[in-house]
């Protein structure tokens, strides 16, 4: 994503002399995240959806709930896999064909945040155990690309899976049987809210726009459950962060996440 | 011709089908020029419950190098599905299904685009469908050719599409896909309105040669009414719906 | 706007009858036919369409702004918002006397660096040659990056001038337009560079309007919010 865009200097330049004096080029603080907006119910066909955009970043997230069959050692247990793309009409230096490492870094991240947060009780997602579960798959797809994809698709996803209806099934004559008009809201147990924050010079930013991006030199995503705990985090880019920052970033995730997962709440109980 | 549904009634006996619709009746259409903001050009479009978005980029420099022309600029398409488009979740690796749609919308739209001012490059059209009713490869057609002309591709005219089919022994326009599933025949048009030209034609199913005839005009009409609302989608974004 | 000029969508006819056809246009028997959206003018013996979208197509003598993208021990490459990418050999900036051993191409230009630079040759066979020794040209120090649309140049120009003198003079502003649809402002002023990046985007997102001028005056001489 952007990895071959070179920013130009008066603006790198206009970046780090607005930082000196704690301000940012959208004028936002540095711990302000940019609007975020969350349509849901984009894809009606799809089981749950939502479009998300973080100011120019836009993602479509689908979920697919459909019976599949249990992983050998995990057989009293539904499946959740989350996936990421970066479509190519999002920018043009996307390729088509294989994924890339930061696009498969994408996709792992945002599903690792969902996933350790134990958002989807997946264990009430049998159907027959050892035989058959429920999987549920959640596709984040990358339509326009403003920097800070790890932000968009977690929260198109958990928007997606927030307002899905999961249909039933019952295990008859040694098959899943679609039950009619028993549809449900997925067992949520938490909302999970990752806050990616970049690294430019010594200044740490939340919600990083292209621009920064571009030029920041490194970059932590930090997810958070609905306790305020952190359950997932990952650290990329090629400088580190001292203790001390990386305990600020903690304690900013946690605050961020807070004021975004009201958010998610709403759209949750606009689902419902 | 799998999953007839004896309790559908595709064509009553007042000439209605089974969406409500007269045999000469689109579905409901809604086109928008524009839209993303990095693409060079971009349009949406809303066929039915099919829902495309199509990018354009270039015409830009050519990687791989080999796949350039010293003499024109290429044309490329890729027509994708997400995995959420469809009922059952569709793998995300491109199907040989998309592979040959991506062919025939390329060389729908190739007598329309003029690339020889621009040899060594590309110009690159992404289509995406995010979900999908039937009728997919003539909304993504389309959309392609109004985000070719908000791309600034020269184009010797738009080309727009739309299928026309055989259901209950009548000739209609815009086989949805309930239609497609227990209908007789599928014949999806792409048409080039100023210059008269069909530059896609596929059909899957039965049709006598008058049926043929009468398939073939009903879906020429049908691309004029398409035509129409491509060009209100340009009209709104460039001329403010001030038309002359 | 006089009744000779029509707005266009590919196909459109534009007029039939013996004109010969010229940018933007194509003949078609004794049709002419646009081949871009734009604005189509009719004159005495010739019809061409102006056009509101599209990519910039290098002219010889195009005074543009480029972006360096990268470069190899000879040259450097350009980014000048084309279907082609610029070339810049490095005797344009270090002299005939150039040596490849001794001289570091990153010391004059780096990555990410603006320059003003000239189309000096282009044809269908090779990428745009540019240069940067001239007069007004080179390595550009300060201000910000506008894009516009390449097709609304003309019209950010306005007729001799007037457009982008308007903007100028009520903003403080020094605007340097490439035919590229780069624009690069500075402004000793914050809000007369806000100002004037905000009329030139109003002058892109409005360029088919017949008053604009008045519009982007009235814009630049309101108080207040920008």
């Amino acid at each position: 994503m952007a990895s071959h865009t070179v920013i130009d200097e008066l603006k790198r330049t206009q970046i780090l002399e607005l930082l000196e004096q704690g301000k940012r080029v959208d004028g936002r603080a540095l711990d302000e995240p940019r609007e975020i907006t969350i349509e849901t119910n984009a894809i009606p066909k799809a089981n749950g959806s939502a479009r998300v955009h973080i100011g120019d970043t836009e993602v479509i997230c689908g979920v697919k709930i459909q019976p599949d069959r249990p992983f050998p050692d995990t057989g009293d247990k539904g499946l959740f896999i989350c996936t990421a793309e970066l479509l190519p009409l999002s920018h043009p230096t996307v390729e088509t064909g294989p994924p890339q490492p930061h696009v498969i870094e994408l996709a792992r991240v945002v599903d690792r945040g969902i996933r350790e947060s134990h958002m989807i009780d997946v264990s009430q997602l049998v159907i027959k155990k050892d035989k058959s579960v429920i999987g549920v798959f959640a596709d984040n797809v990358v339509v326009d690309y403003d920097g800070n994809l790890f932000d968009a698709c977690s929260y198109a996803a958990t928007a997606a899976l927030l307002t899905s209806k999961t249909p039933k099934w019952d295990w008859v004559d040694d098959k899943p049987t679609l039950v009619e008009g028993e549809d449900s809201q997925l067992p949520i147990s938490t909302i999970p809210v990752s806050v990616t924050m970049g690294k430019i010079g010594n200044h740490i930013v939340v919600d990083p726009n292209g621009d920064e991006w571009d030029i920041m030199d490194a970059r932590v995503t930090i997810t958070t459950d609905s306790d305020g705990n952190i359950c997932a985090l990952q650290k990329g880019g090629f400088d580190g962060f001292t203790q001390d920052e990386i305990i600020q970033c903690g304690e900013t995730s946690v605050r961020v996440g807070a004021k975004i997962r009201e958010k998610l709440k709403a759209v949750q109980q606009g689902g419902q | 011709m799998g999953g007839r549904d004896a309790t559908m009634v595709l064509l009553d006996e007042n000439g209605i089908r089974c969406d409500g619709r007269k045999i000469d009746e689109p579905r409901r259409i809604m086109i928008k020029a524009g839209g993303l903001k990095n693409a060079d050009g971009s349009a949406y479009i809303e066929f039915g419950d099919n829902k495309i978005l199509v990018g354009v980029f270039g015409p830009r420099d050519v990687h791989p190098k080999h796949m350039s022309n010293t003499d024109t600029g290429i044309l490329r398409v890729r027509y994708h599905m997400e995995p959420f488009s469809v009922t059952e979740r569709k793998n995300p690796a491109p199907s040989r299904r998309e592979i040959e749609i991506s062919k025939v919308i390329k060389e729908a739209l190739e007598p329309a685009v003029m690339l020889e001012k621009f040899p060594r490059t590309a110009v690159d059209v992404f289509i995406e469908v995010l979900q999908a009713d039937g009728g997919t490869r003539c909304a993504a057609l389309t959309a392609a050719s109004v985000a070719l002309a908000d791309a600034g591709i020269p184009m010797r005219d738009m080309v727009a599409a739309i299928a026309a089919g055989k259901v209950a022994d009548t000739i209609v326009l815009d086989v949805n896909n309930e239609e497609d599933q227990a209908g007789q025949a599928d014949m999806p048009i792409g048409y080039m309105p100023s210059l008269k030209k069909i530059t896609l034609l596929q059909l899957d199913g039965i049709l006598t040669p008058e049926e043929y005839k009468k398939c073939v005009s009903v879906g020429v009409e049908g691309c004029k009414i398409v035509y129409e609302l491509q060009k209100k989608a340009l009209h709104n974004k460039y001329f403010g719906n001030r038309d002359d | 706007m006089d009744n000779k000029r029509k707005y266009v969508i590919p196909g459109d006819l534009v007029t039939t009858g013996p004109f010969r056809p010229e940018q933007n246009v194509i003949l078609e028997g004794n049709k002419i036919i646009s081949t871009t959206i734009g604005i189509s003018e009719i004159y005495d013996d010739s019809v061409k369409v102006i056009p509101l979208t599209g990519k910039y197509l290098p002219k010889i003598d195009d005074l543009v702004i480029g972006k360096v993208i990268s470069h190899t021990s000879l040259s450097w490459e350009l980014d000048i918002n084309s279907c082609y990418v610029g070339f810049l050999p490095a005797q344009d900036v270090f002299g005939r006397d150039f040596s490849a051993h001794a001289d570091e191409l990153t010391s004059k230009l780096k990555v990410g660096d603006l320059v003003a630079a000239r189309i000096a040759n282009f044809d269908r066979t090779r990428d745009p040659l540019v240069t940067i020794s001239d007069r007004d040209l080179g390595k550009i120090d300060s201000g910000a990056l506008v894009k516009i649309s390449p097709s609304k140049v003309p019209r950010l120009i306005g007729k001799r001038g007037t457009m982008i003198q308007t903007i100028e003079m009520a903003t403080n502003a020094a605007i340097t337009i490439g035919q590229n649809g780069w624009v690069v402002v500075s402004c000793e002023s914050p809000e007369g560079l806000l100002k004037a990046k905000k009329a030139i985007q109003m002058v892109n997102e409005k360029a088919h309007v017949a008053n604009l001028t008045d519009q982007v005056k009235e814009m630049l001489e309101s108080k207040g919010e920008s």
